[in-house]
């Protein structure tokens, strides 16, 4: 039993790397449809959405780049979809340079897909340099922040951004970040000093960072990783690539947590043997 | 479907499959991915930051606006390169000392009240609440809020080295290691499900690109990637001198 334990733990790690792959794409190929349970952080991004009147203002920043896309670009697409069927006016910024392309590319496809029309039912302000500088600059004068927005059309001719002068016009931001500038700037230089209601989204790695500002009310709801992104396809009742992943991502968690208690379980064979050679 | 979707499938799929190969170890695949991974983001940083910093910031509001006033800022923004001539190197001091200046004093009262006033303010909830239903002693809400209070405290005693932790103090900072032992179970578990995700999120668009539509990109360019690497590991036996 010690001699397999031994050979088990010296097992070429290339071979964990196979047994992931196989197992992750198996659930991708053949989804099993695992039940998806609701948390209330993302039922309180998706209510405050969901009771906003018709024609708010709903400040979407998707401060991520490429590398984060699996996670975050999920939210960002079932945030948007949600704030268009519920007629509000968005506004879509990025705060990641190298992002600036694929949010762009989350407000184009949807209103595509819901006959919205650029400028008058939303706008992309694109990057502004600065980090979070550009925040306060947003809560000062949203149009001297951004003379023009991505495809250079002057903001203040805008009928989308009518009476946001701004971030103070602002009735919810959600930002969805994958580190810094990002939710936090947005807490820290935004909402603490122009009073709007703010919420969030963010990669799994970044989330118990950020869950204690749930706990003091500095952030309404947040979405989590992939998981949170699943969640609130949920409730948009939209199936999308991360409810998708989500039976994937369940398969591999059962397999990493077998193999944690089995490589521990070999540790301590292994351990009283050398124990007992001492 | 168009041909830029179809190269551009081709492009991500052929470089996806660069980049995992360096699980089976470090390669020429891999390396030629990673290389164009840097010139890419370098180049597109580049040209963003042209178009959106250079001509809608600044040549636009001051050449076709005339905000004169711009030419402070680019000045500053000019001195900074002063770095890179040594005999008025100090020059660039004046620029740092505007940005550390300005930087420190808008983030420094912000943050002091935002992560520290008030998360010490989310610490020290009360445990007895009184509503309707009368005065409630023992709430799930109050057990939170006790071990919150619990964990900070005894995290605070364990890293807090002016007194030797003996006794009382060693016990608390025992209390304090296991709270540390949690948190640190919670942001490993947390990216584990981050780093599998990233897998989905790339095995979910292969699986896509592996299909008939794409012209099997995915299966095509994976049994390149491995004959690449069996020829790759047959001329490194041929020639041991080459793994220099």
């Amino acid at each position: 039993m010690n001699d397999f334990a031994r050979r088990m733990l010296s097992l070429d790690r290339r071979l964990i790397f196979l047994l992931i792959a196989v197992v992750t794409l198996i659930p991708l190929l053949y989804p099993l449809g695992l039940p998806i349970r609701v948390s209330p952080e993302v039922r309180a991004v998706y209510d405050y959405i969901e009771n906003l009147p018709e024609r708010s203002v709903l400040l979407l920043s998707l401060d991520f780049d490429p590398a984060s896309k699996p996670e975050l670009h999920p939210m960002a697409l079932a945030i948007v979809r949600h704030a268009f069927r519920k007629n509000l006016r968005v506004i879509g910024m990025t705060m990641w340079l190298t992002g600036t392309s694929l949010a762009e590319s989350v407000f184009a496809q949807v209103a595509q897909e819901q006959g919205k029309k650029r400028g008058e039912d939303y706008v992309f302000l694109g990057w502004g340099p600065g980090g979070a500088n550009v925040i306060i600059s947003m809560g000062q004068n949203l149009y001297a922040a951004f003379p023009t927005d991505y495809y250079g059309v002057k903001t203040s001719e805008l009928p989308a951004l009518k009476n946001v002068r701004s971030l103070r016009d602002v009735q919810y931001t959600v930002s969805l970040s994958a580190g810094s500038p990002g939710l936090e700037s947005w807490y820290v230089f935004g909402k603490e000093k122009y009073g709007f209601e703010l919420g969030g989204g963010c990669t799994a790695v970044s989330a118990p960072g950020l869950y204690p500002l749930i706990d003091t009310g500095q952030i309404n709801g947040l979405l989590g990783g992939l998981r949170g992104a699943a969640e609130y396809e949920t409730l948009v009742d939209i199936k999308g690539n991360a409810t998708a992943g989500m039976d994937a991502q369940s398969a591999t968690h059962f397999l990493i947590i077998i193999l944690i208690v089995v490589c521990n379980l070999f540790y301590f064979l292994t351990r009283q043997e050398r124990g007992r050679q001492v | 479907m168009s041909t830029e979707i179809l190269i551009g499938a081709w492009i991500a799929t052929g470089l996806s499959l660069f980049m995992y190969s360096f699980l089976y170890k470090d390669n020429p695949f891999f390396k030629l991915g990673e290389h164009i991974y840097v010139g890419v983001s370098v180049g597109y940083g580049l040209v963003i930051t042209y178009y959106e910093v250079m001509v809608k910031k600044l040549y636009v509001p001051m050449i076709q606006q005339g905000n004169w006033w711009l030419l402070i800022p680019t000045a500053l923004g000019l001195l900074v390169l002063a770095r890179f001539i040594p005999p008025i190197a100090w020059v660039s001091r004046l620029s740092f000392a505007f940005i550390v200046g300005v930087g420190s004093g808008v983030a420094i009262p912000r943050v002091i009240s935002s992560l520290i006033l008030q998360q010490v303010q989310g610490s020290l909830k009360p445990l007895v609440t009184s509503g309707d239903g009368g005065v409630s002693l023992i709430t799930f809400a109050g057990f939170n809020t006790l071990l919150i209070l619990i964990g900070v405290v005894s995290v605070l005693f364990y890293f807090f080295f002016s007194v030797e932790h003996t006794g009382v103090v060693h016990r608390v900072a025992r209390v304090g290691i296991y709270f540390l032992m949690v948190s640190f179970g919670a942001a490993f578990g947390y990216t584990v499900m981050a780093r599998m995700s990233l897998l989905i999120g790339r095995f979910d668009e292969l699986v896509m690109y592996a299909s008939a539509a794409y012209g099997y990109a995915t299966l095509v360019l994976l049994a390149v990637v491995i004959a690449g690497l069996v020829l790759w590991e047959r001329g490194r036996t041929v020639n041991p001198a080459s793994l220099e």
